[in-house]
């Protein structure tokens, strides 16, 4: 009834428009568009993809692939007019052309901007699942992903247990993530600690299976699936109502991407604020000026970005400042959209150009994902990155 | 359509491609040179509403040879003059957001996309000037100023994705014009390409009178005459104070005729948009006030003391023939100005939109804006035709005309084309400039002649005198 009443100056006009006009605009709306869609079924979503493909590229300015690269292929419409163009037919699927899909940092940025709410990272992925099914990935990522199969977590350390309290049942499972064990596991410890601290009942899996995103990013669908439904069944085991994730793409996952569930997901920052609003710990003193990093993840695909601000104003003595990029206006760090495996070197760059844009507020650096701690610090070794849960774990030990 | 000639000159052998590609890859570095078919196709097309016909239909035949990303003026010199002496046509490229065809190289060749040269090597307080790359992206640009509490105030619907070189090259206008003047009038100084290699310079001073400004030939030149590469701009500080209105008149010769009188006051608020009845009744119906009427947005900025006189003397101008509709209205526009999806909504569907800016003086603007608009509801299948007026001026007025419509018993671009040419020749009979600030690329290029007259020829002497070769965007504005 709404759009009628919006409309109703369109109605009007057809109305008075010639009967050959009319008929027409009949016609076309309801046989053209399937004329310039693909004729088979795919995993993309073609009229999306077709739509943002006829947008003159309105997200590119803040696109942060397009700030580290060059060509028109890789901006957000670029990406969308090829994948038009293969998805009909017109171009053929070759590993040059498909290979720009790849380069992607599924962050969202996008999104913001476009009067649709398309992501172009979220549209690449069922594009990619198109070319994994025709047998096209890239032969690196084919290997990526049978090693995660095979040691379901994406490292060659394959930690993938905390070793506390094991088949514990409790309300609240700490999921920390294959990232925080194998490559932060002083976020997995101060996480624990904090809890510990605060007296909370917690549990955590035996074995943690990886959330699967870099699986789902990448666009192997099926694979993905097979962890998902092993992480369900781990999740129900542990009895468990809230599942809390030191990051934010497991949370992400949990909470937007599996199969709708009964479980309470939350990121870290938002379990650590409702303690902290609740008086269950109790901070000191820590003395030391920080820039918070929103990861894109929690910032925009979960819209987190007051936690984690109300906890560091909440520590007594830190001064915390803003990078001129924040909250939903943050900007990829890298690893997002599994860009580190997929193009470690362009990944690099994004985080160079992040840290170069964070150091212009301070190089004391404060974030809640384990991946962004990884790139921030690889980009440069000279700043100090530090994660949401060792912060308070300081204020903790004072 | 690429014309022999210039065809021809696209058309190379296989080493000679292989010849070329190396030279090019010496003078810029091998990873910024592209003959990638993924590349190839991507610079294939900008957004002229043709080429949307060309992605639904699958049409790639205008695809460049090469593509190169040059880093600095010499290294688009060094191009230039292997283009020259190979004879392959050039076409400088942006963020390819131009709406008229400009930055397809219909002919192949090369294309020189700024993109790399996007920094700004000055933001000058003192004198207040930003000197930047032309391949910086608008909104970057403003961002940066911003940061250092000052505006260029150029906020074209395409600030999001459109880059400093292709708004100087197409001479275009922001909707903030009427208080901070056009690109062109932004500009200071800049640095250029001629088409046989040559750079040129020229000095930031406020004004010269040592001859005729001959590089201000490249602001519109939309790349035929040479790239330009970098311009210094004027800037402003932040506006201290922003004011909204809204007015809502009977009829647009009432709305005009009070927007004249604020022009006769001298007074330049930033934006002023006065929407004809039906565009009113499209993107304003959810205001009650504004119910068969034509509304007035207004935004008011810069000093508290500025901006408290321009607000006083259109609030007494208007309240007399309009109703006051508060500040709502014109909030509704900031949110919604660069929401551009009619293109993806309707194309589709064999839709076809676009939107046509013309200028006119104001003796003749009511003549205009009835010609144009009974023009382009005679074409059989348009059943949408409006207008807005966003660029004002004590002379006169831009129209902004949009049409809707479908093709019947014909083509989407056959139908496209005739709406166009009753559009551009409406404008021509009554006396008006067939563009204010989109530019001509290959669209507007039939009409050209009767725009410039002689001054068309005098315009093919100078292309010829700079560009014998005929390599520099070869097949637009009609050159």
């Amino acid at each position: 009834m709404e759009q009628i009443k919006k409309n109703r100056w369109l109605i009007k006009l057809i109305a008075k428009a010639n009967f050959s006009t009319k008929s027409q605009l009949l016609r076309n709306f309801l046989f053209s568009e399937n004329k310039y869609l693909p004729k088979t079924k795919l995993e993309a979503n073609a009229k999306s993809v077709l739509k943002c493909a006829l947008c003159p590229n309105m997200c590119r300015f803040d696109c942060p692939v397009l700030k580290a690269e060059k060509s028109e292929a890789l901006s957000p419409s670029g990406k969308t007019r090829v994948a038009h163009l293969l998805e009909t037919d017109k171009l053929n699927y070759e590993r040059e052309t498909t290979s720009i899909f790849y380069n992607d940092a599924d962050c969202d940025a996008c999104k913001q901007w476009c009067p649709f709410g398309f992501s172009v990272g979220e549209l690449s992925i069922g594009i990619k699942s198109d070319i994994a099914n025709r047998g096209l990935a890239p032969k690196g990522l084919l290997a990526v992903k049978e090693k995660i199969l095979e040691r379901h977590t994406l490292y060659p350390e394959n930690v993938t247990s905390m070793e506390i309290n094991p088949k514990k049942k409790a309300e609240i499972l700490y999921f920390a993530g294959c990232t925080t064990l194998n490559r932060r596991k002083e976020t997995a410890v101060a996480t624990t600690k904090i809890l510990e601290s605060a007296g909370v009942d917690f549990t955590v899996l035996q074995e943690e299976w990886c959330c699967g995103y870099p699986l789902h990013a990448l666009g192997f669908r099926k694979e993905f699936e097979a962890f998902s439904e092993h992480n369900i069944k781990s999740f129900k085991e542990t009895g468990c109502k809230t599942i809390v994730c030191s990051c934010p793409s497991c949370a992400y996952m949990f909470k937007k991407i599996y199969p709708a569930g009964k479980y309470n997901v939350q990121h870290t920052s938002q379990f650590f604020w409702e303690l902290m609003k609740n008086n269950r710990l109790n901070l000191k003193d820590v003395e030391r000026e920080v820039v918070f990093h929103d990861p894109c993840s929690l910032a925009r695909k979960l819209n987190v970005y007051e936690e984690p601000r109300l906890i560091l104003k909440s520590i007594p003595k830190i001064n915390l400042k803003e990078a001129y990029s924040n909250k939903k206006n943050t900007q990829c760090c890298g690893r997002g959209g599994a860009l580190g495996i997929a193009n470690p070197a362009l990944s690099l760059q994004l985080a160079k150009n992040r840290v170069a844009q964070l150091k212009e507020t301070s190089a004391s650096v404060v974030t809640a994902c384990p991946s962004c701690e990884l790139a921030l610090k690889e980009a440069d070794e000279t700043i100090e990155v530090l994660d949401l849960s060792e912060i308070i774990l300081a204020a903790l030990n004072q | 359509m690429p014309n022999e000639t210039n065809q021809d000159k696209g058309s190379k052998t296989e080493s000679e491609k292989s010849r070329i590609y190396e030279r090019l890859r010496s003078a810029v570095g091998s990873d910024n040179v592209s003959i990638k078919d993924v590349d190839r196709v991507a610079y294939s097309r900008d957004y002229w509403p043709i080429t949307f016909r060309w992605l639904l239909e699958g049409k790639i035949d205008t695809k460049p040879d090469f593509v190169c990303w040059p880093a600095s003026t010499k290294e688009v010199s060094e191009i230039v003059k292997i283009a020259c002496e190979e004879k392959v046509p050039i076409t400088p490229y942006g963020e390819g957001s131009g709406v008229l065809g400009a930055a397809i190289p219909i002919n192949g060749g090369i294309i020189v996309d700024l993109k790399r040269m996007n920094k700004i090597s000055e933001i000058n307080e003192q004198n207040l000037t930003v000197t930047a790359q032309a391949g910086i992206n608008l909104t970057n640009l403003e961002t940066e100023l911003n940061r250092k509490q000052y505006t260029m105030g150029h906020f074209p619907q395409s600030f999001y994705c459109s880059s400093l070189g292709g708004n100087l090259s197409t001479r275009a206008a922001g909707e903030l014009s009427t208080k901070y003047g056009k690109i062109d009038d932004m500009v200071v100084s800049l640095e250029a390409v001629l088409p046989q290699g040559e750079i040129i310079k020229s000095k930031t001073v406020p004004k010269s009178s040592t001859g005729p400004a001959v590089e201000r030939l490249l602001i519109g030149g939309e790349g035929t005459l040479g790239i330009i590469t970098e311009a210094t701009l004027k800037i402003w500080p932040t506006p201290e104070k922003t004011v909204l209105a809204t007015y809502c008149f009977d009829s647009v010769q009432d709305g005009l005729s009070v927007i004249q009188n604020i022009m006769r006051k001298e007074v330049f608020p930033a934006v002023i948009r006065l929407y004809d009845h039906l565009e009113t009744e499209r993107q304003y119906n959810q205001f009650p006030k504004s119910k068969g009427k034509c509304i007035l947005i207004l935004l008011m900025q810069g000093s508290e003391e500025l901006v408290a006189a321009e607000q006083k003397v259109t609030e007494k101008l208007c309240i007399e023939h309009a109703v006051d509709c508060g500040e709502e209205p014109a909030r509704h526009w900031l949110e919604i100005r660069f929401n551009v999806k009619e293109a993806a909504d309707f194309a589709p569907k064999d839709v076809i939109l676009d939107t046509i800016e013309v200028s006119i003086t104001w003796d003749k603007s009511m003549e205009l804006y009835n010609a144009v608009i009974s023009a382009m509801k005679k074409v059989n299948g348009v059943f949408y035709a409006s207008a807005h007026a966003s660029h004002f001026y004590p002379q006169g007025v831009c129209f902004y005309f949009t049409f809707g419509g479908v093709p019947v018993k014909t083509t989407p671009e056959d139908f496209y084309r005739k709406v166009w040419d009753a559009a551009m020749t409406a404008t021509l009979e009554v006396g008006g400039s067939i563009s204010h600030h989109h530019g001509i690329g290959i669209m507007r290029e039939k009409w050209l002649g009767a725009e410039l007259g002689t001054r068309l020829e005098m315009l093919k002497k100078i292309k010829q005198a700079l560009d014998p070769e005929d390599i520099m965007n070869t097949g637009k504005m009609g050159l």
